[in-house]
């Protein structure tokens, strides 16, 4: 899909492709093979506004030379935000997937993830792409998720460099991921996010150092949010694979 | 097409702070927005009203710096409302589910109007 903006007119703001339009609930119409449908079809997105814990803006940064000399093909924002899009999941540590949409990232499409958690357990949720640019695209996160929240991944340039960021804006979703994240969450987000950033400097045989920008926008809990407990997706994917088997015996039965 | 950086004047009434913003919301208006923010604070204003309506363009991160804004306000019990949003942007305020902390007005008119209903009805007899 392309992420050009739309014929100028006065009815259209010149924005409108670059956002998503399908609503704040989630809707799963393609299934990759190997990808579980869980926590996600049917859950409403949700901002930072709406979770528990504490608010957190970070901000992981890498500047990359735009112009490395002989051998190395020059670097534009747009061209890496495309290969970005493209090879999303490529940059990713190893035992976390992103099962991206068959168009690929494009406003209002749903991916599905099963995400490596502490303690061998595995979380299956998804993200919405809520915005997509040339420059820049934003991730929102469902209810049930470990945050409730968006992430931006944008390229400017800026001088010789192209100047890459993730930036988090979150809260976590329920009491449980709270105290997760304040127990090692945090620290395996961040380790996360410098990982993507040096893989995709790396794809373009560039290095750098990831610069981290950690603010607490709002250190209050939002005890009214606490009910999104029910949504917690991790606690919901080990009860889904904790009664496979039932599934498995009902299968044959049937 | 260029970018139009943001630009922001503030207005004073008594309990209410209007900011009204010209331009574009993405990432170089952070500072703008920050210190339009700050000033609008300064004189305890328990209201701040963003007036939208010279706005043409918000990106997610944009939205993401509005998030921030209604964040400080809701730290200092003020409350952030906005008003002047195209229908296009009420529509990504709904996704983002900002209006869920965030009175959306159509104008300054009836976002004032509905503000003084409120702190009538909030008041001690």
């Amino acid at each position: 899909m392309s992420t050009s903006p739309p014929p100028t007119n006065e009815e259209q703001p010149r924005d409108a492709a670059y956002w998503s339009s399908s609503g704040s609930s989630l809707k799963v119409t393609n299934i990759p093979s190997g990808a579980l449908n869980l926590n996600v079809d049917g859950r409403q997105v949700v901002g930072p506004l709406q979770g528990f814990g504490q608010m957190w803006q970070k901000i992981y940064r890498i500047r990359l030379k735009a112009d490395e000399g002989e051998g190395v093909p020059p670097l534009t924002a747009k061209e890496i935000i495309k290969t970005w899009k493209v090879n999303f999941p490529q940059f990713w540590p190893t035992g976390n997937r992103f099962y991206g949409p068959l168009t690929g990232i494009a406003p209002g499409e749903v991916a599905l993830l099963s995400l490596s958690m502490p303690g061998g357990i595995r979380l299956s949720t998804g993200v919405l792409v809520l915005y997509a640019d040339e420059e820049s695209f934003t991730l929102m996160t469902p209810q049930g998720h470990v945050f409730a929240g968006w992430i931006t991944f944008s390229a400017n340039e800026v001088d010789d460099y192209i100047v890459v960021e993730a930036q988090v804006l979150m809260r976590a979703n329920d009491p449980i991921y709270e105290i997760g994240l304040r127990f090692g969450g945090h620290k395996q987000e961040n380790v996360f996010w410098q990982h993507t950033l040096k893989s995709l400097a790396a794809f373009f045989q560039r290095d750098a150092p990831v610069e981290m920008q950690v603010t607490c926008i709002d250190p209050r809990l939002q005890w009214s949010q606490s009910k999104n407990i029910w949504h917690n997706a991790a606690m919901r994917t080990v009860m889904y694979t904790m009664t496979a088997p039932t599934r498995w015996i009902r299968g044959k039965k049937s | 097409m260029a970018a139009k950086s943001l630009e922001a004047q503030v207005r004073h009434q008594p309990r209410v702070a209007i900011i009204d913003l010209h331009g574009e919301i993405n990432a170089f208006a952070e500072d703008v927005l920050n210190k339009a923010y700050a000033e609008a604070e300064s004189r305890r204003a328990e209201v701040i009203l963003l007036n939208f309506s010279d706005v043409d363009y918000i990106n997610s991160t944009g939205i993401a710096l509005i998030v921030s804004l209604l964040a400080r306000a809701r730290k200092s019990k003020r409350r952030l409302l906005a008003c002047g949003l195209s229908d296009h942007y009420v529509e990504i305020f709904q996704i983002t589910r900002l209006v869920d902390f965030m009175s959306v007005f159509p104008d300054e008119k009836s976002a004032l109007a509905e503000e003084g209903r409120a702190s009538i009805t909030s008041s001690p007899e």
